[in-house]
C-alpha cells in the first residue's frame, strides 16, 4: 500500500493510469447493476444520440450504449486477462527455463515453440473460430487466444536471457561466487521485469486486437458483449457512414483508455522497480 | 539529425508529387468516362484470366451477362419468354424422349466464325465427356444421343421421358453456357483450358483485365448486331463496361457518390440511405419509398428441423408463426421496404397474379383448430394497410395500390391463440411466466443464420426478440456459410432463419413449380444425422407431398393444369406450416444517373435490374448516355 | 568451427522437425472440422438451378475423385507427401481446377511488396524514434511523441485503417479507392508504373506502420531505458563523447531481441494483411486464405501456409546461427 501511495505521490504517470484504471474497473463493476440484460433489444428508442436520460446514446438495435459498454469491458478485460496471464506463464517459464538449463532440455523446447511459431496463427484462428464458434463461451475464448499467443513471447524472453547471461556483470557475480538463483533475481529478473510489462501489455494489446479482428469477420461469437462485438454490430448497422459516432466511438475510447492506462503503469511500475532508476529518482529528488 | 530531416523531407515532397499527379480516378487512356458504364464485379477475381465457366471454380458474376450464352431466357420481373440463340421453344415428341432446338441463322463469335448447330451438339457431346465439368452428370443422366440435321436444327434423344429438360438450357440466373467448337475441339483437357482469350457470343468482348483480379473492361462488339441481345433489343450498348470491385458496401457508396460506378448489386439499408442523402443522382428501383427492388424470386423463412420435438407438432409451428407480429418484423428490422407473404411463393408482380390474389379467399376462410371444436381464422388482411400507417408515420410518401406494395396480408399477431394452441398439448408456463415444454424442461430456441445474407440475419434478431417477448428463451448462433449449410443438411439445428428452395419456396419465373419441390419428395429423404444433399433439410416427408409433385412431374410444364396443382401444393405447405414463410426478398440494386439513365425502374420495368444474371444482356443495351462529361 | 557446424547441423535437423509438425498441424486441423469442400462446391452449383439428386450423388463421386478426398485421412495424408515432394501442391478446391501454385503465384509479389516494405520501414522508424525519445526523455517533443503513440498504438488496427480510408478517399479523395495500380497500367519498369504502384500501396502501407512503429518505439524505449542510465552512458556523458556515438551504442545494444522481431516479421508475411487487404481493397494473399477458409479450399490452406510455415522456420534458423555474429557474447553449443 505504502508503494501505491509513494508512486501516487511522485508519478503522474502513474496516478494517471492508476485513476483510469480504477475508472475502468468501477465501470465493468457497474456492469452487475445494468437495468437491462445484454441479449435486450428494442427496448430503448433507437439511434439517440447522448443526452441526459441515455448518457451514450442508444444503438440502431434499441439497446443503450452505457449499459452495453459497461457489459463489454467487462468480457473483453475478463478474456484478455485469461488470455494473458495463461500465456505469459507458459511463455516466461518455457523462455526461463530453455534461457537457464540450455542443452537439451533448450533444443527440445526450442522445437517445440518453434513449431508452435511457424504455423500462421490468424488463419488457424479464423478457421477454428469459424467452424466451432457457437461453442465458445468466453473462457474457451480466453483458452483459445493464450493458447496461439504463448510461443512467440516465450521466444523472445529466452533471447532476453540469452543475452543477459553473457552480461558482464553475471560473470562477475559468478567469479564472486554467488548462486545462480540469486543472480537470477537479484541481477537479471530487474532487467527483465520492464521488459515482461511491455510485454504483457502486448500480450493484452494482442488478445483484445484478435478479439476484435475476428470480430469485425463476424468470427467471434457475437452474441457476447465485448469491445469487438460492440464494433461488429456498429459497423454492422453502418455506424460510421450513418453517423451513430457514440455507438462505434465509445467502445473505441473505452479501448484506448484501458490500454494507455496499463502501459502508464506498467513504465511506472518498471522504473520503480529497476535498482538503477531508482537510484536516479532518489538523486531528482534530493536535488 | 539532419540528414534524418532532409530525407524526411524529400520522402514528404516526393509522396505529393505521387499522389497530386491524376487525383480523379483514373480509367486507361483512350476510354472516355461517359462512354464506359461501369459496374459493380460483387467480388475480386482470386484467379484471372480464366473463362472457362464449365467448371465450377471459375468466377464468373457479371462475365456471363456481357459475354455468353444460352438458348432461352425467362425475363424474372416480367416472366416474359426469350428465345436467345434459338429460334423458337422447345419442341418435344409425344412423350418427352427427344427434343428438336431450331437455332437463329445469324448470330456470330466474337472472332467472326458463325455460330451454328454444330456449336450446340458439341457442347452438350463435350460436356457428357469430361466428368467433372459443370452439367456432366445431367447431361450423362438424360442424354442418350446429340446430332444435327441441319445447320440450325439440333435434335437431342433422351434416356427416359423428361418433360423438362430444356431447363438446363433455359435461364434465370444462368443455364449451360455455349461453348465455340472451333475453339475447344482443339482442346485436349477441357477442365484446364483457360478459354483466354475468351471468343464471346455477347455483344461485348474482354479488352482488359486486372492482373490483381479487381476489374475487367469490356468493349462492345463492332459486330454487335449479330448477338442475340443485339438481334433482340436492336440496340447497342455502352461502349465500354468496366466491371470493378471496390470493396465493402462502404467503400461502393464512396465511389457512387464520387460518380466512379454507376450500378451496384445490393446495399444494406443504412449504407442505401447515406448514399442517397449524398448522391442525389443515385437510385434504386422506386424513386421513392420503399425504393429497393422486390420482385427476386425468393423468399425468407424460419425453417424448423421437422424431426425434433416439439417442432414436428404442426400446432407448435401454428403457435410460433402467430406469436410474430410481420408488421413489426418488416418495419422494424427490415425497413419497411419489401413485401410480407404468408404462402412459400415471392410476391412478385405475376406471382402475386397467379397464387397470392387467386388464394386469397381460401386463406381468409383457413381456419386451424384451437381447441377440440374451436377454430381460429388466422389470415390477417390488415397487415397492408397497418404497413402503410406505419409508413406514413415515417414521413414516407406512399402512394398505389397498398397490397402492390406492402403484400395481401400475413397472419393475425395473435399470442392468445399460441398460448391455447401450446397448452392444448401440454405445454405450461412457470411461475416467471417462461414456457415449459411437455416434459416440464425450460423451452430453449437456437436459431442459426448467416450474417452476410443480411435480411436472414435481421429476421432472425426480430424472431428471437419477439419470441423471447412471448415467454421463450431465444438466441442466434451466427454462423458462415460453409458450417451453416453443413448444419442443415446433417439436420444438426432446430431452427433456422433461411431462404431459398428448403420449403419449396424458390422460384424461376416459369409458373411451373416443379424444380422446386420435386426433392422433397420422401424418396430422396434422409433422416437426421445423415447427410442430405438434395435441399430437403427439413426433413418433410409427407404422403401428400409426394402425390403432388407425382402429379405434377406428369405433366408438362406448359400444361395449364399445373398451375391448379401448384396452388394445390402451395396449400398444403400453407396448412401444414412446414416452414414460417415471411417476406419477399429485395435487393437494394442501385444505379447513378450522373453518365448514364434509362435503367429498368418501377416506372419503366421493361426487365429485370439483376444485370449480373445472364439476363442482364437484354438490360444492358436499353441504358444511354445522359450526355454529361 | 567444428562446434558452428555441429550446431548448424543439428539446427538443421530442427528445422526438418519443426516443418514437418507444423505442416502435418495445417494438413489435420481443417479436416476436424465441420466443412466439406465438396459440400461448398455443391451448394455453389446448385445454388440458382435444379440438379437431380441422383446426378448430384454421382457430381461428388466425381468430385472426391477430382479433389483427392478419396479414402481415409492417414491415405490422404500419405499421398498429400508424395505430391508434395514432387512439388505438387495440388488442385484449389474452391477455384478447381487452377492449381494452387498458380492462385499463389498471383497474388504473392503484392504481399512481399506491401509487408516487406512497411514491416522495414517501420522497424527503422521504431527504433530511431524510440531510442531518440529515450535518450532526450526530458524534452518537450519527447513527450508530446510518446503521448501522441501512446494514443495512437493501442487503436485497433481495423478502427486506424477504416478511418484512413474515409479521411483520404472519401472526404479528401487524393488516394484510390482501389487496387494495387491504376486501372488499365501493365507492369513495366517505368516511373509511370512505379509512382502508381506508391500511390495505390501507400494508405495500405501507412495503416500498417502506424501499429507497428508504435510497438517497436515502445518496446525500443524500455530496451533502451536500463542503458541509458547505465554506467557506460554516465561515463559517456561526463566524458562529452559525441552525442551520435552514444546513440549508436544505444541502438546497437537493443538490437538483438528487436532484430529476432524483425526476422519473424518478415518470416511471417506471406500469409498476408486480411484486413488491409479488405478495407483498402488492396491484392494480396490474405484475402486469398480468408476465401479459401471460407469455401473449405484445403489445398490452398496448406499451400498458402506452407509458405507461411517455411519463412517463419527458416527466419528463426537463420537467426540462430547468426545470433553470435551480432552479439560475441553468445557463443554456439
Amino acid at each position: 500500500m505504502g508503494v501505491i501511495r509513494s508512486l501516487l505521490k511522485y508519478d503522474k504517470r502513474f496516478t494517471f493510469g492508476f485513476f483510469i484504471i480504477v475508472f475502468i474497473i468501477f465501470l465493468s463493476i457497474l456492469s452487475f447493476f445494468s437495468p437491462y440484460d445484454p441479449s435486450d433489444r428494442y427496448i430503448v428508442p433507437r439511434d439517440r444520440p447522448p443526452n441526459l436520460q441515455y448518457i451514450l446514446g442508444t444503438t440502431s438495435l434499441g439497446q443503450d450504449v452505457f449499459w452495453y459498454l459497461t457489459i463489454a469491458i467487462r468480457n473483453s478485460l475478463i478474456i484478455g486477462l485469461i488470455s494473458v496471464s495463461l500465456s505469459r506463464l507458459i511463455a516466461t517459464t518455457i523462455g526461463l527455463v530453455s534461457g537457464y538449463l540450455g542443452g537439451n532440455v533448450d533444443s527440445i523446447l526450442t522445437t517445440l515453440v518453434d513449431s508452435f511459431n511457424v504455423i500462421p496463427r490468424l488463419p488457424i484462428l479464423v478457421l477454428i473460430s469459424f467452424a466451432f464458434r457457437g461453442y465458445l463461451n468466453f473462457l474457451g475464448i480466453g483458452l483459445l487466444l493464450a493458447f496461439f499467443d504463448w510461443a512467440w513471447p516465450s521466444k523472445r524472453y529466452r533471447s532476453q536471457i540469452l543475452s543477459l547471461r553473457e552480461r558482464e556483470f553475471t560473470n562477475t557475480a559468478i567469479f564472486s561466487g554467488r548462486r545462480t538463483l540469486g543472480i537470477i533475481l537479484k541481477e537479471h529478473v530487474p532487467f527483465l521485469l520492464p521488459y515482461i510489462m511491455a510485454d504483457f501489455i502486448s500480450g493484452f494489446l494482442w488478445a483484445i486486437g484478435m478479439q476484435i479482428t475476428l470480430s469485425i469477420l463476424g468470427l467471434f461469437n457475437l452474441d457476447i458483449p465485448t469491445i469487438g462485438t460492440m464494433i461488429y454490430w456498429a459497423n454492422y448497422y453502418q455506424s460510421i457512414l450513418k453517423g451513430t459516432w457514440w455507438w462505434i466511438g465509445s467502445p473505441i475510447v473505452a479501448l484506448i483508455l484501458t490500454v494507455m492506462s496499463f502501459y502508464f503503469l506498467s513504465v511506472s511500475l518498471s522504473s520503480y522497480l529497476d535498482p538503477r532508476l531508482r537510484v536516479l529518482r532518489v538523486k531528482e529528488k534530493t536535488e | 539529425m539532419k540528414k534524418i530531416g532532409l530525407v524526411l523531407l524529400l520522402a514528404i515532397f516526393i509522396s505529393t508529387g505521387v499522389i497530386l499527379q491524376g487525383i480523379a480516378q483514373q480509367l486507361p487512356p483512350g476510354i472516355p468516362r461517359e462512354e464506359t458504364l461501369i459496374i459493380d464485379q460483387i467480388f475480386r477475381y482470386s484467379i484471372v484470366n480464366n473463362f472457362n465457366l464449365w467448371v465450377s471454380g471459375v468466377p464468373n458474376p457479371t462475365r456471363q451477362s456481357l459475354a455468353f450464352d444460352t438458348l432461352w431466357y425467362v425475363d424474372q420481373q416480367t416472366g416474359k419468354w426469350i428465345n436467345s440463340l434459338a429460334k423458337s421453344a422447345p419442341i418435344y415428341n409425344k412423350d418427352f424422349t427427344e427434343l428438336t432446338i431450331k437455332l437463329r441463322d445469324g448470330i456470330y463469335w466474337s472472332d467472326g466464325v458463325k455460330f451454328t448447330a454444330d456449336d450446340v451438339v458439341f457442347t452438350i457431346q463435350n460436356i457428357k465427356d469430361h466428368p467433372g465439368m459443370l452439367w456432366h452428370e445431367q447431361f450423362n443422366l438424360y442424354v442418350d444421343k446429340v446430332s444435327k440435321t441441319d445447320n440450325f436444327t439440333v435434335v437431342i434423344k433422351l434416356k427416359r421421358p423428361n418433360s423438362r429438360f430444356h431447363y438446363l438450357f433455359t435461364t434465370r440466373y444462368n443455364a449451360c453456357y455455349i461453348q465455340p467448337k472451333h475453339i475447344w475441339e482443339k482442346v485436349s483437357d477441357p477442365l484446364k483450358f483457360t478459354f483466354y482469350p475468351p471468343v464471346t457470343l455477347g455483344q461485348y468482348v474482354l479488352k482488359d483485365s486486372d492482373p490483381a483480379g479487381y476489374w475487367e473492361l469490356y468493349e462492345r462488339r463492332t459486330d454487335w448486331q449479330r448477338t442475340s441481345a443485339g438481334i433482340i433489343t436492336r440496340k447497342a450498348g455502352p461502349k465500354y463496361v468496366l466491371t470493378i470491385f471496390y470493396g465493402p458496401n462502404e467503400k461502393k457508396v464512396g465511389a457512387m457518390i464520387q460518380h466512379q460506378l454507376d450500378l451496384l448489386m445490393d446495399l444494406d439499408i443504412e449504407a442505401f440511405q447515406t448514399l442517397l442523402k449524398r448522391n442525389s443522382y443515385a437510385r434504386s428501383w422506386y424513386k421513392d419509398f420503399p425504393w429497393a427492388w422486390r420482385d427476386e424470386l425468393d423468399i425468407r423463412y424460419y425453417g424448423f428441423n421437422l424431426e425434433k420435438a416439439p417442432y414436428n407438432i404442426k400446432d407448435v409451428r401454428w403457435a410460433l408463426a402467430l406469436a410474430l407480429d410481420v408488421v413489426k418484423l418488416n418495419a422494424e428490422y427490415i425497413g419497411g421496404v419489401t413485401r410480407v407473404t404468408p404462402i412459400p411463393q415471392p410476391a412478385t408482380p405475376f406471382h402475386m397474379k397467379y397464387f397470392h390474389k387467386p388464394l386469397k379467399t381460401w386463406l381468409r376462410n383457413l381456419r386451424i383448430e384451437v381447441e377440440k371444436g374451436k377454430y381460429f381464422k388466422p389470415f390477417d388482411e390488415s397487415v397492408p394497410e397497418r404497413l402503410a400507417t406505419w409508413a406514413k408515420s415515417q414521413g414516407y410518401p406512399v402512394a398505389g395500390d397498398l397490397e402492390d406494395l406492402f403484400g395481401i396480408g400475413w397472419w393475425k399477431y395473435a399470442p392468445d391463440v399460441s398460448e391455447r394452441l401450446l397448452v392444448k398439448h401440454g405445454f405450461k408456463r412457470d411461475k416467471d411466466g417462461k414456457w415449459l415444454l411437455p416434459d416440464g424442461k425450460p423451452w430453449k430456441i437456437t436459431i442459426i443464420a448467416a450474417p452476410d445474407e443480411v435480411d436472414v440475419f435481421r429476421l432472425a434478431i426480430g424472431a428471437a426478440d419477439q419470441w423471447k417477448k412471448f415467454g421463450i428463451d431465444v438466441d442466434i448462433e451466427s454462423l458462415e456459410r460453409t458450417p451453416y449449410y453443413t448444419r442443415q443438411n446433417m439436420g444438426d439445428f432446430i431452427c433456422t432463419s433461411s431462404w431459398g428452395m428448403a420449403a419449396g419456396s424458390g422460384a424461376s419465373a416459369v409458373i411451373d413449380k416443379w424444380p422446386y419441390a420435386y426433392f422433397l419428395h420422401s424418396r430422396y429423404y434422409k433422416p437426421t444425422g445423415e447427410l442430405q444433399t438434395t435441399g430437403n433439410y427439413l426433413r418433410i416427408k409427407s404422403a401428400k407431398v409426394d402425390e403432388l409433385i407425382d402429379k405434377m412431374e406428369a405433366m408438362p410444364p406448359t400444361d395449364p393444369k399445373n398451375v391448379a396443382i401448384v396452388r394445390d401444393w402451395l396449400k398444403l405447405c400453407t396448412e401444414e406450416m412446414f416452414a414460417i414463410p415471411t417476406l419477399s426478398f429485395k435487393k437494394f440494386v442501385t444505379f447513378d444517373t450522373y453518365y448514364w439513365t434509362n435503367f429498368p425502374t418501377a416506372e419503366n420495368p421493361y426487365g429485370q435490374p439483376c444485370y449480373w444474371f445472364m439476363g442482364g444482356k437484354f438490360v444492358l443495351p436499353y441504358i444511354t448516355s445522359t450526355g454529361r462529361k | 568451427m567444428e562446434n558452428l557446424l555441429k550446431y548448424i547441423v543439428s539446427r538443421f535437423f530442427q528445422w526438418l522437425i519443426v516443418v514437418f509438425v507444423g505442416i502435418t498441424v495445417i494438413f489435420i486441423v481443417p479436416r476436424f472440422t465441420p466443412m466439406d469442400p465438396i459440400q461448398t462446391t455443391l451448394n455453389r452449383v446448385t445454388a440458382y438451378s435444379y440438379i437431380d439428386p441422383d446426378a448430384i450423388n454421382k457430381m461428388i463421386e466425381t468430385l472426391k475423385d477430382l479433389y483427392g478426398l478419396k479414402g481415409t485421412i492417414f491415405q490422404q495424408y500419405v499421398n498429400f507427401w508424395k505430391h508434395l515432394l514432387l512439388g505438387d501442391l495440388g488442385p484449389s478446391l474452391s477455384l478447381f481446377p487452377t492449381s494452387v501454385m498458380d492462385v499463389i503465384r498471383t497474388s504473392l509479389p503484392w504481399t512481399i511488396g506491401l509487408l516487406a516494405v512497411s514491416t522495414f520501414l517501420s522497424w527503422v522508424t521504431g527504433i530511431l524514434l524510440g531510442t531518440l525519445a529515450e535518450y532526450f526523455s526530458n524534452r518537450k517533443w519527447s513527450q508530446v511523441l510518446g503521448t501522441l503513440v501512446m494514443c495512437i498504438y493501442p487503436v485497433p488496427y481495423y478502427i486506424i485503417a477504416l478511418i484512413l480510408v474515409l479521411l483520404f478517399a472519401y472526404i479528401i479523395p487524393i488516394f484510390p479507392l482501389v487496387g494495387g495500380a491504376a486501372i488499365g497500367l501493365k507492369p513495366a519498369l517505368s516511373l509511370n508504373f512505379i509512382a502508381s504502384l506508391i500511390k495505390h500501396g501507400f494508405l495500405p502501407a501507412l495503416s500498417l506502420m502506424i501499429g507497428s512503429v508504435g510497438w517497436i518505439f515502445l518496446s525500443q524505449r524500455s530496451l533502451t531505458s536500463r542503458l541509458v542510465s547505465s554506467d557506460f552512458i554516465t561515463f559517456a556523458e561526463t566524458a562529452a563523447l559525441p552525442r551520435k556515438k552514444i546513440l549508436s551504442y544505444l541502438i546497437r545494444n537493443s538490437m538483438l531481441p528487436q532484430i529476432t522481431d524483425l526476422a519473424l516479421q518478415l518470416g511471417s508475411i506471406f500469409s498476408g494483411a486480411l484486413i488491409t487487404e479488405l478495407v483498402f481493397s488492396y491484392p494480396g494473399m490474405g484475402y486469398i486464405l480468408y476465401s479459401a477458409i471460407l469455401q473449405a479450399d484445403f489445398n490452398l490452406i496448406m499451400g498458402i501456409s506452407i509458405f507461411s510455415i517455411i519463412g517463419v522456420s527458416t527466419a528463426a534458423l537463420a537467426l540462430d546461427i547468426i545470433y553470435p555474429f551480432l552479439d560475441p557474447r553468445i557463443r554456439y553449443k
